[in-house]
């Protein structure tokens, strides 16, 4: 197997981890048409309860699932208390209001686990790597592509084929109509946004064996979910897909091509789409 | 008359008092530290070692020893606007810390403006090369000992370990450490098969290390620090490379860093380090059981060289007699002390502490004998470039 093409299905399973770290952040705009900075800390939050799971229990496939509804269960609370107080109001109140939340989870992670990194172990079944010729690749990544493509087709039926997901694009378009006609609105938002954060939560999960975790990785995860968020278009399911792969493949193939402008192209990429549709491939205006 | 020659008594007496409490002349260290930020998990363990030496060192010169810590935030600009605002408000002279090389430079220009001492354990051989001043002291290893002590050992030992690849972040420090690593590859005969840059930004190292795969070499060479040399090393065992060929970190952050990896990755992996804190000196076992007993911890490098780095300045300050910033300085120049790594002694020429850096292995957690028993030294030395080729021109 060639070099390039390795690189190039590296660049997808990059891609789709990607997608799942930005999805929660495009569902919650598209939707609620509500910007939140404390994206990034809940995916933190997310990888740090996988790790006290995992040391407690030894079992990743539990952290899988109780991790990100943890953290979808406090965005519903969070939700409830302050962010619905929050809707009505400019996209800059958004911001800071998420930003303190995204610094109070920061803060209390460093206080919790304290400010040393720590390493979550992969799973013993997918442990090891499949040779690709003179290449390898982890079984966990692998596991994690075909995971999140089983999210993602999930995520599409459920907004696009079922009551609760025609509710909720009802809803983002005339919340008040929804109302009248009998829905409770609010608590159809409060599912959206926990939805949103808890993938968030299994973003976190997912990549903590890849990237291990940190308690400053927030703003990282933030600003890559931007970028794949302005890419696909903001609020757009398939653009979060498409732009997840695009900047994957544009990364992984730039370390072959011109590795220190790997990082530097994702950036150069986003330019570029934003300059030819300045809403990205998939918004609307 | 009586009351008169009372009231005489009792102002030469106050007078004397006043005279004896200003002759003491009161010493501040200011901690330049970056406790918030990207880099607040090495700031907070240096902030530590820093207290711990001032308020073990009690008085100097006649006054109590005083600490004040400045949150760089893993920001040079920021840090150089704090250690200004400093010097202009407080007359402050004496600082010690500053994890980053760009931060470190910056304020060593700085306090060397103002006439002070600045104690660093950045890594830019630029501190005590071409951008060296009388103010600025460094206790870390420059880049030059860190290869020569990990690369050439390790080739001595595998003579069989023929190519060689790096992964490098694009930047000075990064460039000085590829620098060194091929001219030791090249004096050692052995091949560099590759090398990959990669930004300063980057956590994602999947591409890179597919690139070292298709070069097949024998040991792969990561010359990136911190959160980028864990990730990169993460990744790496992620991907199976421990067991198609050898990892070496040059340049780790010793024992906070493997705490982070465990013994699943670290096993078997090498790490070059400023410091170990099993390292059998008589100043490093005081300072492991000072340490254990104020923080219940093992001491880390950024303890462990803050520690030191504010010791020797009070120690310094001591032998001069004084709070005179050159005084001070000239009395650091050519001191030797017993450190943590053993005997450490300041080179007067470029100001450079010379002082063994180790080379480690990671061990497997069956190996383990405590919970900060990640590795065994398995080689350590003193390796500096000779005076006669130092770039720094100070006069």
């Amino acid at each position: 197997m060639s070099l390039y093409l390795f690189q190039a299905l590296n660049g997808i399973g990059l891609g789709m981890i990607y997608f799942l770290i930005s999805v929660g952040l495009t569902i919650i705009f598209g939707l609620l048409n509500f910007v939140n900075f404390a994206h990034g800390a809940y995916y933190l939050l997310g990888s740090y309860l996988c790790f006290t799971l995992v040391s407690l229990t030894g079992n990743f496939w539990l952290a899988l699932v109780v991790a990100p509804v943890a953290v979808a269960m406090l965005a519903w609370v969070t939700e409830k208390t302050l962010i619905r107080r929050a809707y009505h109001l400019p996209h800059t109140f958004h911001i800071l209001i998420t930003l303190g939340i995204a610094l109070i989870i920061q803060e209390l992670s460093i206080a919790v686990w304290g400010p040393i990194g720590k390493t979550v172990a992969v799973p013993e079944a997918l442990s090891g790597v499949f040779r690709m010729g003179d290449f390898f690749y982890p079984k966990y990544r692998l596991f994690v592509i075909l995971f999140t493509a089983v999210i993602a087709v999930g995520l599409w039926l459920l907004l696009e084929r079922t009551r609760f997901g025609a509710l909720v694009r009802a809803g983002s378009e005339d919340a008040e109509t929804v109302s009248l006609l009998g829905t409770h609105i609010h608590k159809l938002f409060a599912l959206t946004f926990a939805l949103g954060v808890g993938l968030a939560g299994l973003a976190g999960v997912l990549a903590a064996p890849i990237r291990g975790v940190h308690p400053f990785i927030g703003p990282e995860v933030l600003g890559l979910a931007f970028v794949v968020v302005v890419i696909g278009g903001m609020g757009s399911f398939s653009g979060a897909l498409v732009g997840g792969l695009l900047v994957g493949l544009v990364q992984s193939m730039m370390t072959t091509i011109w590795p220190q402008g790997a990082s530097l192209m994702i950036y150069g990429a986003m330019a570029v789409v934003i300059l030819l549709r300045p809403y990205g491939l998939f918004g609307r205006a | 008359m009586q009351v008169t020659t009372w009231k005489k008594l009792l102002s030469v007496a106050v007078l004397s008092a006043t005279t004896a409490v200003c002759s003491a002349e009161e010493v501040t260290i200011y901690g330049v530290k970056s406790l918030s930020g990207s880099f607040a998990s090495y700031g907070k363990f240096a902030d530590m070692g820093s207290k711990l030496a001032v308020e073990e060192y009690g008085d100097l010169l006649g006054s109590p020893v005083k600490y004040e810590a400045i949150d760089t935030e893993g920001n040079a600009g920021k840090a150089v606007r704090k250690v200004q605002e400093a010097i202009s408000q407080d007359g402050a002279l004496f600082f010690n810390g500053a994890t980053l090389s760009s931060t470190a430079l910056a304020i060593g220009k700085e306090v060397d403006k103002a006439g002070g001492v600045f104690m660093t354990p950045a890594g830019a051989d630029e501190l005590t090369g071409t951008d060296c001043n009388m103010a600025t002291f460094r206790w870390s290893v420059p880049t030059y000992g860190a290869i020569h002590e990990t690369v050439e050992p390790l080739i001595k030992a595998h003579p069989e370990w023929k190519r060689w690849y790096t992964i490098t972040p694009q930047y000075v420090f990064g460039e000085a450490l590829l620098e060194n690593a091929k001219e030791v590859f090249a004096a050692q005969g052995v091949e560099h098969v590759g090398n990959s840059y990669h930004s300063l930004q980057e956590q994602e190292f999947s591409g890179y290390l597919t690139n070292a795969m298709a070069a097949k070499p024998d040991v792969l060479l990561l010359l990136n620090f911190g959160g980028q040399s864990s990730n990169a090393l993460r990744q790496a065992v992620n991907f199976g490379l421990k067991n198609e060929m050898k990892i070496l970190v040059a340049w780790s952050s010793g024992l906070d860093q493997l705490q982070e990896l465990g013994p699943d990755v670290a096993e078997g992996v090498y790490f070059g380090a400023q410091y170990w804190h099993t390292v059998d000196t008589p100043m490093n076992n005081e300072l492991v059981k000072r340490v254990r007993e104020a923080y219940d911890m093992a001491p880390n490098y950024p303890m462990a060289a803050d520690y030191i780095g504010t010791k020797v300045i009070l120690d310094a300050i001591a032998k001069a007699g004084s709070t005179d910033g050159a005084a001070v300085a000239k009395a650091l120049e050519g001191s030797v002390y017993q450190g943590p790594t053993g005997e450490e002694t300041v080179r007067a020429a470029d100001h450079q502490v010379l002082k063994d850096y180790y080379l480690l292995e990671g061990k497997a957690a069956s190996e383990m004998q405590d919970e900060d028993d990640f590795a065994e030294i398995i080689s350590s030395g003193e390796s500096f470039p000779d005076e006669s080729s130092l770039d720094c021109t100070r006069s």
